[in-house]
């Protein structure tokens, strides 16, 4: 949890069961738009035939800013008069980022996707890296686990994704 | 008119040329070879069967290789002259003998050359018991399968696991020979070592990915909609296709999605492949664009160089003429890539951590009454709750290195007065873990006699904690995979916090399984199991990465020697593979310990 802002590296995968208007089957072009916040978008490249079960396997990387709570997919496809929006995700940053997971893991997601009107319009699957935190939490743990060869994790209550208070132990780490 | 009831689609499909999808097809295969096998063992014909359509084998063939020392020497002139036999013992105690190796002549520490075979499978537990003998000499003559063994001196006989040997880094084991009665006696009767090496043919695997310029036109009204299908050249002069990607539509200059071939697949690289280009049609007479031969070597050099290869027509009047056309085939990625089996990572120090929660709800009956669920029965009879810890139990702890499991209950009232959803099975108020599956089972025995059996049926609370361990044990090694058992008779009450508890663990390298016991209805756990190809929803919209969850009731009737628990475990491997492979974690090859730090993570997009 930095006051800085990361790098996301996210592959955009496929998409599954896509419609237009609730019953017709996505014809052709469709994109995907990720965002983090209004400055910070980037798209992936149209795919021309996957129709309704389109592939990109694109990987985009852009910056989250600190405060940022969503990461937002939306899949887009060309129409004669533009773009229109398919469907969007709404992915919590809590999903894939703080908690005790790793530098870069990778994390595999799929989600649901609403059209405009709040219908479910498909599934979006994915995956994110968050590049390079310093994951002290992370670090401690398996220091202390080392040292002791026992279970790093000694029950009490449990936290996921979020830290909220608690004592915070300083443990010597050396490097390996 | 039209395709009205083909699935064209389905027919668009690529088939054979995927390394991913294996533990969809695993669980068809096991279904299949489980209701038709008998469960006798291993069936040669279904394993052959399905190896040929590049599905992984439902069992591997495991070579064993024997040696000894110290042997007694029975023998007056010279030495003994020692032979080794491999025995199975069947679940009735009997002895099946698997096979025998050669006879050493005068010698004390033999290496014996002729392997066994055995079928490896991970879902039983397959005890071998080992005997040696010293040859009589007038039985030189005859082949060692000839040999009478009652008329031979006995030299000692030890006994161990399959999976100790396979779980162990160099994949031997050294054991004490012993005395017929088991002990090992006043004369010190030498030791035996067991080698087991896989004799699957090749890990080797290659990714391709074809595109192509310049199709002809076969359909009327729009192009062409391409695939390409890829046949070997056997023997007899034919051809046997092995995979196809699938069809792209409307499209003369096509881009397909990459193919793994293995080369149990394609034989060798250098063997001839006919790789034929076929333009799509609903009613199935595909009609043929062309085609080309080349060798998986003849295929890397057109990635190398770049350059594509024109696509052949026979002419249907001159056998021998054919058109050159003016469709090329480009190969634009070609890579080659490892294909680890389960017993690599095992053997090479990845471990399966295996977790109990046990249903205490009061629908479960009361302990002491002969009807529940919870009875203890004095004569040694295990209850269903006890027979799920060990069938379960006794396979996954050799996998597990230290045996320590956790063990929880959940909807009972524990001593501290409130129902709890997660509670030590042991009682005590600091550690969840108990020692080995006896630990397992006296920790279950003294918490029916100090837990209140309550309710409701919530699981939720059990899934978060084990998903916890599990993404906890993340940061520190990526080689375990956590298994989490759960033992229930009755439906359960937060069917959404569940889904949520096990979407958000779907990503984690946790597997569920859950054993229904008695007589509820539990056609809402069919939900969680998701084998009908819904994919679990969260509340929050998230949707489960991998299927996670295994479901069995206990009561489902089974024929042979196949139990229940078994299907549920033959699955394990199949899961455990597919979180290995997608991520790219390999087997570890140095002997650096599995708590090797974060960076070293071989983590690839």
């Amino acid at each position: 949890m930095g006051t800085t802002s990361r790098a996301l590296e996210v592959t955009i995968i496929s998409g599954e069961g896509l419609r237009v208007d609730r019953r017709r089957q996505v014809k052709k072009k469709a994109f995907v738009v990720v965002r983090t916040n209004s400055q910070n978008s980037r798209s992936t490249k149209a795919d021309f035939d996957g129709g309704s079960f389109p592939a990109w396997n694109e990987k985009l990387v852009l910056e989250m800013p600190a405060h940022a709570r969503f990461l937002t997919v939306e899949v887009r496809c060309k129409v004669n008069s533009g773009d229109k929006v398919v469907g969007t995700a709404k992915i919590p940053v809590s999903d894939f980022a703080g908690g005790y997971f790793p530098p870069n893991y990778l994390h595999f997601l799929s989600y649901r996707l609403r059209d405009s009107g709040g219908e479910r319009n498909g599934i979006i699957n994915l995956s994110v890296r968050v590049k390079g935190t310093e994951n002290v939490i992370g670090a401690a743990t398996c220091a202390a686990a080392a040292a002791s060869s026992l279970r790093p994790w000694m029950g009490g209550s449990t936290v996921v994704g979020k830290f909220s208070g608690g004592v915070v132990t300083g443990v010597p780490v050396w490097m390996a | 008119m039209g395709a009205c009831c083909s699935d064209v689609r389905g027919g668009q499909q690529a088939v054979g040329g995927g390394a991913q999808q294996r533990s969809q097809a695993t669980s068809n295969a096991a279904a299949a070879a489980g209701g038709g096998g008998g469960g006798t063992g291993p069936n040669d014909a279904v394993d052959f069967f399905y190896r040929t359509k590049g599905v992984q084998a439902l069992f591997t063939q495991i070579e064993l290789s024997l040696s000894a020392s110290k042997l007694l020497d029975r023998d007056i002139i010279s030495k003994s002259d020692p032979m080794a036999v491999i025995y199975a013992k069947k679940r009735d105690g009997s002895l099946e003998e698997l096979g025998r190796t050669e006879v050493i002549m005068n010698c004390l520490d033999p290496v014996w050359i002729e392997k066994i075979n055995v079928a490896y499978q991970f879902e039983i537990v397959q005890p071998l018991i080992f005997h040696v003998y010293d040859v009589d000499t007038s039985y030189h003559k005859l082949p060692a399968k000839m040999l009478k063994l009652k008329d031979q001196e006995f030299l000692g006989e030890a006994s161990c696991v399959l999976s100790e040997i396979v779980t162990k880094q160099n994949r031997s084991l050294t054991l004490k020979l012993h005395n017929k009665k088991g002990q090992v006696g006043l004369r010190n009767l030498g030791t035996i070592t067991v080698h087991a090496e896989e004799t699957i043919a090749s890990r080797n695997a290659v990714e391709i990915a074809f595109r192509c310029s310049h199709l002809d036109n076969k359909d009327l009204f729009s192009k062409s909609d391409p695939f390409l299908r890829i046949s070997r050249i056997v023997e007899s002069g034919g051809s046997v296709p092995i995979c196809k990607t699938e069809v792209v539509n409307n499209n003369l200059n096509p881009i397909w999605k990459p193919l793994t071939l293995t080369m149990q697949q394609f034989g060798s690289k250098d063997n001839p492949l006919i790789l034929e280009c076929f333009d799509f049609n609903s009613s199935g007479n595909h009609v043929l664009i062309g085609k080309i031969q080349k060798s998986i070597v003849d295929l890397e050099k057109l990635h190398k160089e770049k350059i594509g290869a024109n696509f052949v027509l026979p002419s249907s009047r001159h056998h021998t003429h054919e058109k050159v056309l003016k469709g090329q085939l480009f190969v634009d990625h070609f890579s080659e890539r490892k294909l680890y089996s389960f017993l690599d990572y095992i053997s090479s120090g990845f471990e399966l951590n295996f977790m109990v929660a046990v249903d205490f709800t009061a629908s479960n009956g009361n302990p002491h009454s002969r009807d529940s669920l919870h009875y203890i029965d004095p004569t040694g009879r295990l209850n269903a709750y006890q027979q799920a810890i060990m069938e379960v139990g006794e396979v996954i702890q050799f996998y597990d290195s230290d045996r320590r499991f956790p063990a929880w209950g959940f909807g009972g009232r524990t001593y501290e007065g409130s129902v709890s959803h997660c509670f030590n099975l042991n009682g005590s108020a600091g550690s969840f873990e108990v020692e080995g599956v006896e630990g397992i089972m006296a920790a279950y025995a003294s918490a029916l006699r100090s837990v209140t059996l309550a309710g409701p049926t919530l699981f939720g609370q059990v899934i978060n904690t084990a998903a916890d361990i599990a993404g906890h044990s993340i940061s520190c090694t990526n080689s375990k995979y956590f298994v989490l058992l759960i033992i229930t008779d009755g439906v359960l009450t937060d069917l959404e916090e569940t889904k949520n508890a096990l979407v958000r663990a779907s990503d984690l390298p946790l597997s569920v399984l859950i054993v229904g016991v008695g007589g509820a209805d539990f056609k809402q756990m069919e939900i969680l199991d998701a084998d009908n190809g819904e994919r679990l929803e969260s509340s929050t919209g998230r949707i489960a990465t991998r299927d996670i969850v295994q479901f069995v009731p206990m009561r489902e009737v089974h024929g042979g020697q196949i139990s229940i628990v078994q299907a549920l475990l033959e699955e394990l491997p199949g899961q455990f593979l597919t979180y290995m492979r997608t991520r790219d974690i390999k087997p570890q090859t140095a002997t650096t310990p599995a708590s090797a730090p974060p960076q070293d993570h071989p983590y690839v997009v």
